[in-house]
């Protein structure tokens, strides 16, 4: 029982990771109906950013994410406007092609400012043992449970009451038809790409706390497309319900199958969820007519 | 300048090509190819080789996503498969190269299989990161499965022959992948203008529609994703024979990413383009290491650090500005400098 | 024209018979090869690596070089991956002519190099990755400067078993699934066997995982509490601040790569006074020594990212070089071979054992020496002397 616990806490730690990563891809996909191949660098970036801002100005974490989070956000409009907005009208999949181009470029810039030493990134969160029960947590652990819930609520209330939200999902539902009732769909574009990059800086921090800054960070952009295919690419709230899922799943099948078959168990279950479903858990069916 | 163009029978409509210009070309470039190593450096054969490797990958893939529509990321599993298919095959169980080769192309062709009846209800990126998860799912097994793979310690490859002539190194393997290109690239010219190739077609631009035509797209689908995967896996067979050792380090995801890209700057959907692009990709990182070598200051440290990064980085940069200014790929800057000959004086 | 082609490449074909018989010696200088990782996540181990072909050269090129000629070091990419190390080698013989490869990157990578390396009686000399697969089937001109895993691992466990003696000992290691985790497991198996340890459990990991939370819980679980820990750098801080997590009391054994700074800074907030096993020196005179000398040539900046992998290139070139000088001023590849295997007992300056290429494995420097960190001030001190295991 000890153990099971154990293995859910853990698995909801990765998860939650997964998760906020997740949400970032499928903010840009619902919007822009592009897959970002540069999340992942992106995530990578914008945590070696706070790093820096962190040796620089030794501030904890929430003033700290106060400073990265706006930085994030104009980098990921920045790159919105330098990479995507000159492709507009091009077919979909160019543009994805062009954020794996955006991928490669960042890894070797993110390698070239900060080298390639890994670094022990706390963010001045404590480090003491805190326990829920019986289960023993890293209080940064919490924070990334706690960082999840937080953004996945935000974000369903933001798609759901805000009037940019909604501006969003019409977007995401047919961009003429968007275009015609006067939403500024280029406008909505930037937002979600900001959007994102806010997530992203939120997954990266807490991720290299966790489990440290490494320049092959970027590297969880691609193990969370579990996360995002599970719960449907264009749902924001699936993706952060997906990683979870993921995440608890990964855990529990080490635990008790073992050897190395976490890293791909997560990709089984996507295998066997869109066999049954082809739009994931939560996304939205595609209906054609010819 | 050529006034009209017209096509009057089935047959001359489906030709390879009715235009004697382009079959003196086409001759005129492989006569070229078969001439190389007589005046080509040796470094440049290895880097020939591996283009013509690339190629044969990027004609296979373009067969699954250019023509068909069905967007793969498990090209690096098809690769292993394929690599290791041969490598296998050759030295634990000592068949001749010219059986194992094709039997590399056969299993990745099975083996692509158990992807596609599961991916045939996937579409677009949903389809792509079920390859991609694929992809990953062979690598594991590959690692794990010590008996038959040599699990973490690899393979060396070693001893192809064909007649008694070594074939892993210099011009021999120069000509034998030239011929294996060769051979691939026909096959495809052939296969897409067939009942076949125009199926896929139907698919790509709409499967419904596909079906209201009566196109079986289960067969057709499967048989995509088999036909694209028996070339794939050929390619892999024959990066076994060029390097001499493989193990999963070989077989990077990113490869995957790297075979998309070059059939997307080559131009979707055209065999020469995807040609085209697998060429330019294999030579970028060359090209852009001998336009540092001119600019270069070998001295500032700065540029002894970060040089490799630095390339690294252009290669992206080269991509993004390819797609931001020749969205149609390298295919289409070749039709615009065509039409732009044929139509001189006039601008259209 | 074509007559001509013809007749130039035949003139060509002929002259090279006479005198490229050996590439990359010219009068003044040698060029040596150095395929490395320079870039990606893993490039600050090849960048070390780098470092110490760059001292190696610098000095003895100031005390007149290799009898008279100069040290030219030719630096390849190969970023970790095994056919662009294929790729690197052959523009370094091809095009750069190097005369023989002293910097080689991990294991796979020499591997894939392997044909060429043989086909060319290419003088090499692997020291970052001597795994038995590179000596086992021996190649006359590859020679091997280093312990293997195995060896570090059995001498870290033997010396927990002898002198830590851990109450109620459970042993348990975890390890990575590829052809160096082979050799940690080899030397926790010869550790087991010949000690009768009691064997907890044995875990693997896939390369790049970043998360062990489960397999520590297991580790928990077995009981274990010596541990053998084969995760390396970013892996081995989080298996170690898992184990924390969890209050595991154990004596941890780790990777050489462990002894690195950057590894230090990740792993020693978890405060495991973890030891490494290594065939290098990183403590004492030796390496102060060493540290001096190599001022004179690199500047301070380069040297920050010095590790125990500079010292070990820094090794190899010497002995290559020795072996060169040895042929006098016909130096060939046959002679440079034949003389690297007449090598007995060079002295290292303390860097590292006594190094000796006449064996059947062309294997040298494989003595061991245990450090131990001090967690809280990030230092190593040394348990024992270099040994053989």
């Amino acid at each position: 029982m000890e153990f099971l616990l154990l293995l859910v806490s853990s698995g909801l730690v990765a998860g939650a990771a997964y998760g906020l990563i997740a949400m970032g891809f499928a903010l840009v996909y619902k919007a822009t109906g592009v897959v970002n191949f540069a999340h992942g660098e992106l995530v990578m970036l914008t945590s070696y950013i706070s790093f820096t801002l962190w040796t620089t100005f030794d501030l904890s974490f929430l003033p700290l994410m106060a400073i990265t989070i706006p930085i994030s956000m104009a980098i990921g409009l920045t790159l919105e406007r330098a990479f995507i907005r000159p492709m507009l009208g091009e077919p979909v999949f160019s543009i994805v092609m062009v954020t794996v181009g955006l991928a490669v470029i960042l890894r070797g810039v993110t390698i070239m400012i900060w080298g390639p030493d890994p670094f022990n990134f706390t963010a001045n969160i404590p480090t003491g043992i805190v326990r829920i029960g019986s289960v023993p947590f890293y209080p940064a652990q919490i924070y990334l449970i706690v960082a999840l819930a937080v953004m996945a609520l935000a974000g369903w209330a933001f798609l759901r009451f805000t009037r940019m939200g909604v501006a969003m999902r019409a977007v995401a539902d047919n961009e003429t038809a968007a275009l015609l009732v006067g939403i500024s769909v280029s406008r909505i574009h930037a937002t979600a790409w900001m959007l994102s990059s806010a997530l992203a800086s939120i997954a990266g921090v807490l991720f290299a706390v966790n489990y440290r800054l490494v320049p092959d960070l970027w590297f969880q952009g691609l193990k969370s497309f579990p996360a995002v295919i599970l719960g449907g690419m264009d749902s924001v709230l699936g993706a952060a319900i997906g990683g979870i899922v993921i995440g608890v799943i990964e855990s529990l099948s080490q635990g008790y199958v073992g050897q190395g078959v976490r890293e791909i168990a997560g990709f089984i279950v996507i295998i066997i969820v869109l066999m049954v479903r082809p739009y994931g858990l939560f996304g939205s069916r595609e209906i054609e007519r010819v | 300048m050529r006034t009209g163009h017209f096509k009057e029978s089935y047959g001359q409509l489906v030709a390879l090509s009715d235009s004697p210009v382009a079959w003196s070309w086409a001759g005129f470039g492989i006569a070229l190819l078969i001439a190389a190593p007589l005046v080509a450096h040796n470094y440049f054969l290895t880097l020939m080789v591996a283009a013509m490797i690339a190629v044969i990958g990027a004609v296979g893939l373009n067969m699954l996503t250019g023509t068909t529509g069905l967007i793969s990321l498990g090209q690096s599993g098809f690769l292993a498969v394929g690599a290791y298919t041969n490598a296998i095959l050759m030295m634990d169980y000592g068949w001749p190269v010219l059986l194992s080769l094709p039997a590399a192309g056969l299993v990745a062709a099975l083996v692509s299989l158990l992807v596609g009846v599961p991916s045939l209800r996937l579409k677009g990126l949903y389809l792509a990161i079920t390859t991609l998860a694929f992809a990953f799912i062979i690598n594991h097994l590959i690692l794990h499965n010590e008996w038959l793979t040599h699990g973490p310690n690899g393979i060396f490859v070693s001893g192809a022959k064909i007649l008694d002539l070594e074939i892993q190194r210099g011009r021999p393997l120069y000509y034998f992948v030239l011929a294996v290109t060769v051979l691939v690239i026909v096959f495809a010219l052939n296969l897409q203008r067939s009942r076949i190739g125009r199926a896929w077609l139907a698919i790509r631009d709409h499967d419904i529609a596909a079906r209201v035509m009566g196109i079986d797209l289960v067969r057709y689908k499967l048989l995509a994703f088999m036909v694209s995967s028996f070339i794939v896996g050929i390619a892999g067979g024959l990066i076994s024979l060029q390097i001499r050792f493989i193990n999963i380090d070989v077989f990077a995801l990113i490869l995957s990413i790297e075979a998309l890209a070059m059939i997307i700057l080559g131009g979707l959907g055209s065999i020469a383009g995807a040609a085209l692009g697998a060429v330019f990709l294999s030579f970028l990182p060359e090209a852009i290491r001998y336009v540092f070598a001119l600019f270069g200051d070998p001295n500032s440290t700065v540029y002894t650090t970060y040089v490799y990064e630095i390339r690294g980085i252009s290669y992206g940069v080269v991509i993004v500005l390819f797609l931001r200014f020749k969205p149609d790929g390298l295919i289409g800057l070749w039709r615009d400098a065509r039409k732009y000959w044929s139509n001189w004086p006039l601008a259209y | 024209m074509r007559m001509r082609i013809i007749a130039l490449s035949a003139a060509l074909l002929a002259s090279s018979a006479v005198f490229a018989a050996d590439p990359g010696v010219t009068d003044t200088e040698i060029r040596i090869g150095d395929v490395n990782i320079m870039t990606g996540p893993a490039s600050f181990i090849g960048r070390a690596v780098s470092l110490g072909s760059k001292i190696a050269a610098s000095e003895i090129n100031a005390n007149g070089g290799v009898n008279g000629r100069d040290i030219v070091i030719v630096t390849e990419d190969d970023g970790y991956v095994p056919s662009r190390s294929f790729q690197a080698l052959t523009k370094l013989i091809e095009v750069d002519e190097i005369f023989a490869l002293n910097g080689t990157s991990g294991t796979a990578n020499v591997l894939a190099m392997m044909p060429l390396i043989e086909e060319n009686n290419l003088p090499t000399v692997v020291t970052t990755a001597p795994n038995e697969l590179i000596y086992n089937p021996v190649r006359p001109s590859v020679f091997t400067i280093g312990a293997s895993y195995e060896d570090a691992f059995f001498g870290q466990l033997k010396y927990i078993h002898e002198n830590l003696e851990p109450e109620n000992a459970v042993y348990g290691i975890i390890r990575q699934e590829d052809d160096f985790g082979v050799t940690v497991e080899a030397g926790y198996d010869r550790a087991v066997r010949e000690f009768g340890l009691k064997d907890g459990i044995r875990l693997h990991y896939t390369r790049g995982t970043t998360n062990f939370a489960t397999e520590v819980a297991q580790m928990n679980a077995a009981g274990v509490n010596v541990l053998a820990n084969g995760a390396i750098i970013a892996g081995a801080a989080n298996v170690l601040s898992e184990a924390r997590k969890l209050g595991m009391e154990a004596q941890v054994a780790a990777v050489w790569s462990e002894n690195m700074p950057p590894s230090v800074g990740l792993s020693a907030p978890a405060g495991y006074d973890y030891l490494v096993g290594d065939y290098v020196a990183l403590t004492g005179p030796a390496v102060d020594e060493f540290l001096e000398r190599a001022r004179q040539y690199v500047s301070e900046e380069e040297l920050a990212g010095l590790n125990r992998y500079t010292y070990v290139t820094y090794i190899g070139l010497k002995v290559l070089a020795h072996a060169m000088e040895q042929c006098g001023q016909e130096l060939t590849r046959t002679c440079t071979v034949e003389q690297l295997r007449q090598i007995r007992d060079f002295d290292t300056q303390g860097l590292s054992g006594a190094i000796s290429f006449d064996n059947d494995e062309q294997l040298s420097g494989t003595a061991i020496a245990i450090y131990q960190l001090n967690a809280a001030d990030k230092t190593f001190k040394a348990l024992t002397d270099f040994v053989e295991y």
